[in-house]
């Protein structure tokens, strides 16, 4: 009877820890598979051909960025010197473009470059394009940006306080699909920035 | 019937101490120098000696090192936990003429991979050496000195 209740003991004990560490395995490989976002950084050298490329989980961002206190960097903010707009408000503005249908709301024509910023959709578009000094477009040069209005929003959310709430951006940018996009492109180099779900950047 | 204890005695020592050496990983070190006559080095070490060599390092050794790690301490102990749970991936890589540079996290393991003209190195750090090797430097730093 001793040896008899002894073995279920340890039956009863081994399966527990074999369940526990299932369970911790399934969490864990749960977590590694869920769907999470990246911000990819790629840089293209035309030049000298080198290539940089970052693939960072916004998820891990989330996480570091709170901890570091460094500089004008605390607690997920950054003080970016004065932002503070005066009697403009421009929260309303925001409000007013997004509410708005798309349009094309500034274009600027000098004689080296072309800038236009327009709403398509949710994002707030830049399109800056260079001329050559005969006043047609520089195909070399160029800068797109695409950037979902809730990402402006969350830059401007704590402007009075002239910062910048890192946290709710890049919570903006889980959250804004594959829209994010910036691409600059120069006679030197290729930088594109974007946001999607796939953890490298081919 | 002593030496049937005295034998799973042993091997229960053997098993713990096996299970506490390797409890961090092991870190591996690749060097493949390129030359005819260059060096080939393959070094597997226990993760959990890299800390443990810390300890026993003199605090005036490491003050400097671990002063400035310290501030970085609580985003490095946050990127370590969520790298953990983050999927196999490349977080840097760059590709120059005549270099190659890749940072990775494959299978709980950081490993950096650097290929130049004249040697290949590779280097793979689990996760969790990473994060108490680390922890074990920050605290060489004076603790009367705050940043």
């Amino acid at each position: 009877m001793k040896i008899e209740k002894r073995s279920a003991v340890a039956v009863g004990i081994t399966a527990v820890v074999v369940a526990v560490v299932l369970l911790a395995g399934m969490g864990r490989a749960r977590a590694a598979n869920a769907p999470d976002r990246y911000l990819h950084v790629r840089v293209d050298g035309a030049a000298d051909g080198e290539k940089v490329s970052v693939n960072v989980p916004l998820a891990l961002a989330e996480k570091v960025l709170p901890a570091i206190n460094h500089g004008e960097l605390h607690g997920g903010k950054v003080k970016i010197g004065n932002m503070n707009t005066g009697d403009v408000d421009v929260r309303a503005i925001l409000d007013a473009v997004r509410s708005s249908p798309d349009n094309e709301f500034v274009t600027v024509q000098q004689a080296d470059q072309d800038v236009r910023v327009a709403k398509v959709g949710d994002n707030l578009v830049v399109h800056v394009r260079s001329k050559d000094a005969d006043g047609k477009e520089n195909k070399a040069e160029k800068v797109d940006v695409t950037v979902p209005l809730s990402i402006v929003d969350a830059v401007l959310k704590n402007n009075t306080n002239s910062e910048i709430d890192l946290n709710a951006v890049l919570r903006a940018l889980q959250n804004s699909g594959e829209s994010f996009v910036v691409n600059v492109q120069n006679a030197e180099q290729t930088v594109r920035v974007w946001v999607d779900g796939k953890n490298d950047s081919n | 019937m002593i030496l049937a204890k005295l034998g799973v005695g042993f091997l229960c020592v053997t098993v713990t101490a096996g299970s506490v050496a390797l409890s961090e990983g092991l870190v591996h070190v690749s060097v493949h120098q390129k030359a005819a006559d260059g060096t080939h080095l393959s070094l597997v070490v226990p993760g959990v000696l890299a800390p443990i060599a810390l300890y026993w390092v003199p605090r005036s050794h490491l003050q400097q090192a671990g002063g400035q790690l310290r501030p970085w301490m609580p985003a490095i102990r946050a990127a370590v936990e969520e790298m953990k749970n983050e999927p196999d991936m490349t977080y840097v890589e760059v590709v120059q003429a005549d270099q190659h540079v890749k940072v990775s996290k494959i299978g709980g393991a950081v490993n950096v991979d650097v290929d130049d003209p004249n040697e290949t190195v590779h280097v793979s750090t689990p996760l969790r050496a990473i994060g108490s090797t680390l922890e074990e430097l920050g605290s060489k730093a004076d603790p009367h000195v705050t940043q």
